[in-house]
């Protein structure tokens, strides 16, 4: 009986006779036609009275495909598909955890440059650096007052002082440095308004529950909001806690209580013997709530809240 | 430049290794390019790249020769695979395989630059996904770093690589199970291998990389 076959790939679409020589092939030349291939098959296939070819025949199709010939067709489609993927996997997930992972980044910086500030104005007005433990302050003031308005309201003068005598253009360069780490601070400030913002309307529940901070940290670590869904809710417990966990499943030491989570609210006020039972309650509830944020569910999270609050407080 | 008991690897006095480059002054990762008697090196830095430190390691054939297909599950950014594609030349073809979007981005970058690398975001545990986008292949290699890393690979020989073909693969057993030792996860793996495959070559890569071995195989 005369038995046409109809084969398709990334390639094109091509009905292949019972000796399987081609007979006709239509070529794809952009990812449109590839997406679009079942309809055009289908179409194809009744036309030539084809059908799919399996066992032995769709093992030699296979073979005939392994052909140099095709070898630059393969390149060249897989590329611009590959292309198209990648494309199609930004969303979301990746502006949370970019710029969760660009606020980190800034705090560790801040630090770091608080800390040469302060060692550095110590050398010319000690007291101060001394009186202002609040960071904000601390560069605030120093940017808005000079030496002796502040060592004024300290009721000591200049020539008590144990600052060293520092030229001015030494001065200015230690407050170029200040109005830098301002800038960073508001930079930051913005950082988490943006990231609050996304939040919000990407995760609406684990950002009631949780904090916009502390949730995206959650996403971060788990890869993406699919990844932290298929998790069970004591990985969640205990993710940013890797080093003791892993300590603790090679040497047996004690497991770690949380991760992460231990910066939220309800776990920084409590007693320590409760850590243990708040985090697994916290972890199962941020869980919950995230499994409604990627199913796209109603807004819940302001009950379990209040249910965790109610629970252990 | 000396040859290697390993087609179309190459050594210097320094004993480092060297593949001929396919693309001529084009780096993939800030290798060093060496030219001699006409002839552009590459040179393969057996710390980044497995496959290479199974080599320095004393493997003295991996099976890759000029004007095969390959299909190479793990790919990252495409340092191990830019040499593979050294290797199988212009006349052949690697289907290079990766899950993470992001670094199939520059895996994309190195397949345009050298013309005989297929890209392909996709998902290794699933075989049938990606079924329209290859062809039948002679090698398979396989560096995923999963738990299940040796039953993807069995599945992706069943459904890709041809009879009497190679498979080559990267074991990192503390992907496997962290709290046991390595030694008993190699033979387990050893084991499992044997059921469908012929071992050629077994080789820890300690310590270029630590706690991983790898093996070569060949399809019944």
């Amino acid at each position: 009986m005369h038995k046409n076959y109809c084969f398709s790939n990334i390639l094109g679409i091509f009905i292949f006779n019972e000796h399987l020589k081609v007979i006709k092939s239509e070529l794809f030349t952009n990812n449109e036609q590839y997406l679009s291939s079942p309809q055009t098959k289908a179409a194809l296939s009744k036309q030539y009275h084809a059908v799919e070819p399996t066992g032995k025949s769709l093992d030699r199709i296979h073979e005939h495909f392994s052909d140099v010939k095709y070898d630059s067709s393969f390149v060249a489609r897989n590329i611009e598909l590959t292309k198209l993927h990648v494309k199609e996997s930004v969303n979301e997930d990746n502006m949370i955890i970019q710029s969760v992972s660009s606020l980190m980044e800034l705090t560790t910086i801040l630090n770091m440059l608080l800390k040469r500030l302060r060692e550095w104005y110590g050398m010319y007005n000690p007291e101060t650096e001394r009186a202002i433990e609040e960071q904000e302050t601390f560069v605030h003031e120093i940017l808005s007052k000079d030496r002796k308005q502040l060592l004024d309201r300290l009721e000591t003068s200049e020539r008590e002082s144990m600052g060293g005598e520092i030229a001015k253009k030494d001065v200015d360069a230690i407050l170029f440095l200040a109005k830098q780490i301002e800038h960073l601070r508001l930079f930051k400030v913005r950082q988490e308004g943006y990231l609050e913002e996304i939040m919000k309307k990407f995760c609406p529940n684990i950002t009631v529950l949780a904090g916009s901070f502390l949730g995206a940290k959650l996403i971060h670590q788990a890869g993406s909001l699919k990844q932290l869904v298929g998790f069970p809710s004591s990985t969640v417990q205990v993710l940013g806690a890797e080093k003791a966990l892993f300590r603790h499943m090679k040497t047996g030491a004690r497991s770690p209580r949380h991760g992460y989570i231990a910066a939220h609210p309800l776990l920084a006020s409590a007693v320590s013997a409760m850590h243990g039972k708040i985090a697994r309650g916290l972890a199962d509830k941020i869980l919950l709530c995230a499994k409604i944020d990627y199913f796209k569910g109603e807004f819940i999270a302001d009950k379990l809240l209040k249910e965790l609050e109610r629970k252990f407080k | 430049m000396k040859p290697t008991p390993v087609f179309d690897v190459f050594i210097d006095y320094r004993k480092r290794l060297f593949t001929k480059n396919l693309v001529k002054g084009v780096q993939v990762y800030g290798e060093k390019l060496v030219a001699e008697k006409g002839t552009e090196f590459r040179e393969w830095n057996v710390r980044r790249s497995k496959l290479a430190a199974a080599i320095e390691k004393g493997c003295p054939n991996i099976f890759l020769r000029p004007g095969q297909r390959v299909l190479y599950l793990g790919c990252s950014t495409g340092t191990t695979v830019s040499h593979v594609s050294d290797l199988v030349g212009k006349n052949g073809l690697v289907f290079a395989l990766d899950f993470a979007p992001r670094v199939m981005r520059e895996m994309v970058f190195v397949a345009m630059d050298r013309g005989n690398i297929a890209p392909i975001l996709g998902d290794a545990n699933q075989p049938a996904t990606y079924q329209d986008r290859v062809s039948p292949v002679d090698i398979v290699y396989q560096d995923v770093a999963q738990r299940n890393q040796v039953s993807v690979f069995l599945k992706n020989i069943d459904m890709y690589l041809k009879p009497e073909g190679y498979a080559l693969l990267a074991v990192k057993a503390r992907s496997i199970d962290v709290t046991r030792k390595p030694k008993g996860i190699f033979a387990e793996v050893k084991a499992e291998l044997e059921r469908t495959l012929t071992i050629v070559d077994f080789r820890t890569l300690d310590p270029l990389e630590k706690d991983h071995a790898f093996f070569i195989c060949k399809k019944k």
